[in-house]
Parts: C-alpha cells; sequence; structure tokens
C-alpha cells in the first residue's frame, strides 16, 4: 500500500529550480533512499513528502490524502508523519521523556497516557535508562534514538530522516538504521535522505537527485527482503 | 588473501585435520572466500615443506592431523605484525576504465552512473547479509570491510562525477 505519493512535484524558490517535477511512491514497509550532492533537491524532496513545504506544482499524497486540500497541515505532521532531522535538536529544558510526549500532549493526549507511549517508545529505541535524563546529559547516539522515539510515537506510518546519522560514529550510525529498518519491517514507509553510501545500502530502494530530477531510480531497485 | 596465514591461525588453537580447516576458515570469515579442500592440502604440504606445520598423525577416525610448529607460531606473529601493502593489491580496473573514460571519447558521467547503480547493488546486498548475521562477531567485521570498500568506491565515484563535471563546464 502506498503511504506517501508524489506526483510531478516541483518546488520553485523565486526564480531557482530545487525539484523539476519528480514522481516517487513509497509503499508501508518500504524504505526508500535518497541521495546526491549538496544542491540537488534532497531535502527539499523530503520537506515537501512530508507536508513541510507545499510544492509550487503537481500533488503530494499521504495516506490518500491530496496534501492540497488539507487544511490543517500541522495536525497532519503531528499524527501521520514522523521526522527525524540531523539537527533539529531536543528542547533543552524537557527530559528524554518529555520531549517524547510534546507532540502528543499538543494533540490532546493526557498526560498519564503520553508519558506511558513515550516509555514505551523509549525502550523500543533502547533509550529506556534515557527517560529521565535531559539532552545534554546524552551522547550523540543517545540524543539520536529520543529523536527518533519521538518522531515514532503516536501510530505515525511516513518516517521521514534527513542524515539522521549526522555526526554520529559508523557503529552507532549502523545501530540508528537499524531502528528505522525495524519500523520499517513493522510496517512504516521511510524515506531517508542521507549522503553516505553505507547507509543508503539498508533501503530497499535508493534513488539519485541531479539538479532536482531522478536519475534513473528504475536500475537500482532491489527485490524486497520480506 | 593469505590462506597460510589463516590456516596458521586456526593451527595455533590446537591440532586439525583438512575439513576441520576449511570448515573453520569459512566460518570465522563468513563463507566470503570459499576454500575448496584441495586449496587447503596443497597449502598444508606447503607449510610442512617450509617447517611451518607437522602432520601429527591421525585421530581416532583415521585423519591427518596437523601441528603448528614453533616456526609456524614465529610467522604467523610477524604476519599479524606486518600491515598490509597496498601495492600488494592487484591493478584497479575500475580506476583504469575511468581513466580511459575520461582520456576517450566516451560518456564519463554514464559510465560513473553505471558503476554507482552496481556498487550500490553490492552494498545492499552486503548489508542484508550483515542485518542476517546476528551471530558471529568475525564475520560481521569481514563483511563490515566490504561495506567499507563498497563505500570508498561511491564516494570516489562521486568524486569523479564533480571533479569531471567542473572541467567540462
Amino acid at each position: 500500500m502506498t503511504v506517501v505519493s508524489l506526483r510531478d512535484v516541483t518546488r520553485e524558490h523565486g526564480e531557482v529550480r530545487a525539484l523539476g517535477g519528480v514522481s516517487l511512491d513509497v509503499s508501508a514497509g518500504e524504505l526508500v533512499a535518497v541521495m546526491g550532492p549538496s544542491g540537488s533537491g534532497k531535502s527539499t524532496l523530503l520537506n515537501v513528502a512530508g507536508g513541510l513545504d507545499r510544492p509550487t506544482s503537481g500533488t503530494v499524497t499521504i495516506e490518500g490524502e491530496d496534501l492540497a486540500a488539507v487544511k490543517d497541515l500541522a495536525a497532519l505532521r503531528r499524527t501521520s508523519v514522523g521526522y527525524v532531522f540531523q539537527d533539529l535538536n531536543l528542547i533543552p529544558s524537557l527530559t528524554a521523556a518529555e520531549n517524547v510526549m510534546l507532540p502528543r500532549e499538543l494533540d490532546g493526549v493526557r498526560t498519564g497516557r503520553a508519558r506511558d507511549e513515550a516509555l514505551a517508545v523509549l525502550a523500543e529505541v533502547g533509550a529506556a535508562e534515557v527517560a529521565d535524563r535531559f539532552p545534554e546529559e546524552l551522547s550523540g547516539g543517545q540524543r539520536q534514538r529520543v529523536a527518533i522515539a519521538r518522531a515514532l510515537t503516536g501510530e505515525r506510518r511516513l518516517l521521514l530522516a534527513d542524515e539522521p546519522t549526522g555526526a554520529l560514529d559508523t557503529a552507532t550510525g549502523d545501530e540508528i538504521l537499524q531502528l528505522l529498518r525495524t519500523r520499517c519491517d513493522e510496517g512504516a514507509a521511510v524515506l531517508l535522505v542521507t549522503h553516505e553510501p553505507r547507509y543508503a545500502g539498508w533501503a530497499d530502494r535508493v534513488i539519485y537527485l541531479r539538479d532536482g530530477r531522478i536519475v534513473e531510480s528504475g536500475a537500482v531497485r532491489m527485490e524486497s527482503a520480506r | 588473501m593469505s590462506i597460510r596465514h589463516g590456516l596458521l591461525a586456526l593451527l595455533s588453537g590446537g591440532p586439525r585435520y583438512g575439513y576441520q580447516l576449511r570448515v573453520e576458515f569459512e566460518a570465522s570469515t563468513g563463507a566470503t572466500w570459499p576454500l575448496n579442500i584441495g586449496q587447503v592440502y596443497t597449502t598444508l604440504s606447503r607449510l610442512e615443506r617450509d617447517g611451518l606445520v607437522a602432520p601429527g598423525g591421525a585421530d581416532e577416525q583415521g585423519r591427518a592431523v596437523y601441528t603448528i610448529t614453533e616456526a609456524g607460531r614465529e610467522e604467523l606473529e610477524r604476519w599479524f605484525s606486518t600491515p598490509v601493502a597496498q601495492t600488494d593489491r592487484p591493478r584497479d580496473e575500475l580506476a583504469i576504465k575511468i581513466a580511459m573514460a575520461v582520456a576517450g571519447d566516451v560518456d564519463v558521467a554514464e559510465v560513473i552512473q553505471t558503476q554507482r547503480v552496481a556498487t550500490m547493488r553490492a552494498l545492499q546486498e552486503l548489508t542484508r547479509a550483515k542485518r542476517a548475521a546476528t551471530a558471529g562477531l568475525a564475520r560481521r567485521l569481514v563483511l563490515d570491510a566490504q561495506i567499507f570498500k563498497a563505500e570508498a568506491e561511491q564516494r570516489w565515484l562521486d568524486h569523479c562525477e564533480a571533479v569531471s563535471k567542473e572541467k567540462t563546464s
């Protein structure tokens, strides 16, 4: 089942064309990696796919809903889509658990339930022991685990990750990919932007962007592992 | 790849017979470099000729057992303490191909993209094998070695593309 679908999407920033007509489907249980040189449109693609940015033309559909027709994009972003960014910092004055609870509380979930959910998802990503610590007390890998937990909380079926392995060493980076992969194998659709081939190797499909367009994605498709 | 030293390393853990060496070699390297039994016996007889192993009779089932000698232990120690030289590796066909493409009348970007797709597929397969290899640190590290090499090649291809683009634009 297709979770996110882009059709002939363009995005122009003034004179600059960041995306030049991209079509892409990501299904449930599929991990798609996006590679390309800086300035090729990778992050723009991710932002448009997750409703953080609107396309200049073309359509973006998440779970059958055309984003152009969605009035409250913020609500959709909180409930359907999880984001993991390299630089999306955790809120320093909140503990790990409180950071994870935040989007759920914003969505009206009671504190007690939000905390239970947060602890469950922190345990799932192997960060249960840091639940009551503040971000500055965590290692880089632990912080990224908490950020992923925050992206996973609630029943989100689309996960967008922009260089989630940022400054992490390769062993920790592999652990982060293992987490994303596990989530994917459980049925989430994952779109991963990375410039590191070793992490793209975890994907079912790798697409290359050049100047806002997809180069030959079909050739890199692999049979699904499942 | 040094089968010779691989077998010495296994024999340093105690006497073994030929088939056992083959099985253990493949188990620790994850069958990345499959050995046939003929290679094992040829290597053992050379090691014996060089005084690095000694035939140690037969086990209860009549299989010829080999034991590492003192000279063999010294050789193994020397091997572990010596880095592998870059020049010991064969010529790099891909580098030659790209060099020829750049020098000749060939679409370099096309050659690069074709290779990139193939190398990425290899990386995906290696990663899948690594995910499946839940037991065995040795096997995992051998797969990691191949992943790092494939990644280096991929980065080099990106570099080739960027540099050749600069030159032509």
